[in-house]
């Protein structure tokens, strides 16, 4: 174990290029992704938690499904989707970061709209029933529910980030793990590994929780400070 | 704000822990483990153990005429009947045929070959890979990348990718003639796959029989002043591995197959990659043929009890071999790495 | 002030099946009954938070209604932003909080007080406001006696200032008693009497309003 920790030690403060490579790869897919999947999911999930209408339901039940689909599946549909032979290879987004964000954010969106609507299913009632008792109007409704929400939606970018980064399968079906440019943390471990490279392999893994690390602490940080 | 400092305060703890205790570990705890293990020598074991004895596993089998394996170079052709994954032919598959040009020529070159024949001697202190001697040469041009050309996408087997050939080879390429090689590596069948599905501009495999497939269904194509679609230039050796103690007498026996029959009749446990490799291609066409192992999982639903069909890489497989006592067939750049790793973290 | 006759089903069970109730402005209802009576549903519905079957207003006209549910929502703000919501100056927010005796809470954060704090903090919110009607639901429940006490006299002083009918969700008869000028009694989901809180709590016409008043002990 030891000889794996002073791996990763050394890696970092050597400033290996082909480590830093990864790093911002890594870094960028699942920033990115993580965020769009935010963008999209919290209003989807506020929308849904907070509106009652025929459908609803079902629509929930749909999104807990996607919530369960499994990253290589969702990596094959992109694959074939904007494979050399796919109705979209014009495109040519296969093997690029791009690709693995789209996927990424097909993978999350649904994790936080099912978290979003979850919470918000609680409170939206007797936030709605508070507000309408002292006559305040539908518009600063929505406004003091999305304040309500605030704590929660960095909890669920937090969750969000956490799949983004730890995520394998898909990102490296639609990357190919093309090392300068589309390589990133899990995938290389992943080729560590599979060649036996086991304490090269645990090094990453050493840094990539580190890295985890401290953007959860950023983020958790930035958390107490905006819903104090 | 307490709360605050307090989560900061533990968040540098944490992060001190992870970060910045190995040195202080190495310097504290190193003696006693050491002293420790010492301790453990002279108890259970009694002999003294040799530093490179950590590992078990060794090479029994090399450099068996049987066990030879072929490089090949294969460009892909635009004009090939790709087809979607529903099986509706597509036309338009855009294809760098210029960029694999260009790589194969590199390849072929006396540069080329030079750089992957002498790859290995100086990391590992042995050759990994050989130069054909009927290899297809190039002594001509070769053209520098444009803007349309410049990427080229090479997709390989994971022992080509794993060896670090190509980290060795390709810079050389790029830096001379202003390509960027994406390399995809994974096993030979699905490297192949890839590039029917029409994401690759060349593939560099070995498998002939799925190599000659590939040529049969029209993927492959023929470069100018070259013969043949199939340019075979490197070849090396698989070697199988085994236990140490060698149950099976697989060092002793007569050639490779010899050493198969043996350890298929003694049931020696054995790990098959079982994930249509190049390398489990290989490890099917050793086998005694009344067996009747083939890749698909009924012919060896008979053998469970010591045919293990790992179905991952090499060197999970390695590992595996090692934990279990069993044998393996295996390219050896993996397993001089597995080996320089001692086997384990 | 009209209320029209309005019943509630759920699931196939009529769970409040209200007569025409007329209402006198500017007086205080004290709605009582057994838990389950229909008395939370019947606030909820006039404030307009739950529709009724017909899905119809049940109010005869247009009137400013003021609720206080029984669970109130505390925002994630502090306790004298959650005041001044729903408009009001910040002088009045400080007369309602040293009234109820949280002034040294004004800048504490509403979603971490305590289930008395929230419920006063709640009371001074709404009396921000002027309504036609003003419902409350069990206001004091979750408060000790002092700060019952101050609610009450606040409340009273609020009806009097603004001259609003109150219908005053109860489940102590001495509050009842203390605060209503009329008393409705539900039971089983029905409006089983009405009066003057006296004649109601002290010479009940039916059994079952001499049992209820019997089993709580005015």
């Amino acid at each position: 174990m030891q000889s794996a920790l002073e791996k990763a030690v050394e890696l970092i403060l050597s400033g290996n290029r082909e480590l830093m490579s990864i790093l911002s790869v890594t870094a960028r897919m699942s920033i990115s992704s993580s965020l769009i999947a935010l963008l999209i999911g919290v209003p989807i999930g506020i929308w849904l938690g907070s509106c009652s209408f025929r459908g609803r339901e079902a629509l929930v039940v749909i999104n807990r499904t996607l919530m369960s689909m499994p990253p290589v599946v969702c990596g094959l549909l992109f694959y074939l989707l904007f494979s050399g032979v796919g109705p979209f290879r014009s495109m040519k987004l296969l093997f690029t970061v791009e690709i693995m964000i789209m996927a990424q954010v097909v993978l999350i969106t649904p994790i936080v709209v099912g978290n979003m609507e979850s919470y918000v299913a609680a409170v939206a009632l007797p936030v709605k029933e508070t507000a309408r008792g002292l006559g305040i109007g539908g518009g600063k409704t929505l406004l003091l529910l999305l304040n309500e929400c605030v704590y929660q939606i960095f909890s669920v970018y937090l969750l969000a980030f956490a799949r983004a980064i730890a995520e394998v399968g898909a990102v490296s079906m639609v990357g190919g793990a093309i090392a300068w440019k589309t390589n990133v943390m899990t995938t290389a471990i992943m080729q560590y590994t599979n060649r036996g490279d086991f304490s090269m392999g645990i090094a990453l893994g050493i840094i990539l929780m580190t890295s985890s690390l401290l953007v959860n602490i950023a983020i958790s940080l930035l958390q107490r400070r905006v819903s104090r | 704000m307490k709360k605050l400092l307090a989560t900061l305060l533990i968040a540098l703890m944490t992060l001190g822990l992870v970060a910045g205790c190995a040195p202080a570990q190495e310097a504290v705890e190193a003696p006693v483990e050491e002293a420790a293990e010492e301790v453990v020598a002279e108890e259970v074991v009694e002999e003294p153990i040799e530093e490179a004895a950590a590992l078990n596993t060794v090479i029994l089998k090399e450099q068996d005429d049987k066990m030879i394996n072929t490089y090949s170079v294969i460009a892909v052709d635009p004009e090939a009947p790709f087809a979607d994954a529903d099986g509706n032919a597509v036309e338009d598959v855009a294809i760098n045929t210029a960029g694999a040009d260009a790589l194969i020529k590199f390849l072929l070159s006396e540069e080329g070959l030079k750089l992957a024949g002498e790859y290995g001697v100086e990391q590992y202190g042995d050759y990994l890979f050989y130069v054909k001697e009927d290899a297809p040469r190039y002594e001509g041009e070769i053209a520098a990348a444009t803007e349309e050309t410049k990427v080229i996408r090479l997709s390989t087997t994971t022992s080509v990718n794993d060896s670090g050939l190509l980290g060795y080879l390709l810079p050389a390429f790029e830096n001379a003639y202003g390509y960027t090689v994406e390399v995809q590596s994974a096993g030979t069948g699905k490297a192949i796959a890839a590039a029917k599905y029409g994401n690759a501009d060349l593939i560099l495999v070995h498998s002939k029989s799925q190599e000659e497939a590939f040529v049969e269904e029209g993927f492959a194509r023929v470069l100018d002043g070259f013969e043949g679609e199939r340019l075979s230039f490197l070849y090396n050796f698989f070697v199988l591995c085994g236990p140490s103690e060698d149950p099976a007498g697989a060092a002793a026996a007569a050639d490779v197959l010899t050493a198969f029959a043996s350890i298929a009749d003694g049931k020696y446990t054995f790990i098959s990659r079982g994930d249509a490799s190049g390398t489990h291609t290989k490890e099917l066409s050793l086998w005694p043929e009344e067996l009747g192992i083939t890749a698909e999982a009924d012919s060896f639903a008979g053998y469970t009890d010591w045919y293990v069909s790992a179905n991952t890489g090499m060197g999970a497989c390695l590992v595996m071999a090692e934990e279990m006592g069993g044998y393996i067939l295996t390219d050896k750049a993996t397993f001089l790495t597995f080996v320089a790793n001692g086997g384990v973290m | 002030m009209k209320i029209k006759p309005f019943t509630k089903t759920y699931d196939g069970r009529t769970v409040l099946d209200m007569p025409e109730l007329e209402l006198t402005e500017g007086s205080i209802y004290a709605v009582i009954g057994a838990n389950g009576s229909g008395k939370s549903t019947m606030a909820r519905i006039l404030a307009g938070a739950l529709p009724c079957d017909s899905g119809s207003p049940v109010l005869d006209r247009a009137v400013s209604v003021g609720y206080m549910p029984q669970k109130s929502y505390a925002f994630r703000m502090s306790a004298e932003k959650n005041i001044l919501l729903s408009g009001g100056n910040a002088k009045k927010a400080k007369e309602l909080m040293e009234r109820l005796g949280i002034i040294s809470l004004a800048r504490n954060r509403a979603d971490k007080l305590s289930g008395g704090e929230t419920s006063r903090m709640a009371l001074a919110r709404l009396m921000m406001g002027k309504y036609g009607l003003v419902i409350l639901d069990e206001p004091t429940a979750a408060m000790d006696m002092e700060s019952t006490a101050l609610s009450e006299e606040l409340i009273r002083d609020y009806c009097r200032e603004t001259g609003c009918t109150l219908l005053l969700v109860t489940h102590s008869l001495r509050q009842a008693r203390r605060l209503g000028d009329e008393a409705i009694f539900l039971h089983e989901g029905k409006l089983w009497e009405r009066g003057s809180v006296e004649k109601v709590l002290f010479a009940p016409e039916k059994p079952e309003t001499a049992q209820f008043l019997e089993f709580y002990g005015v």
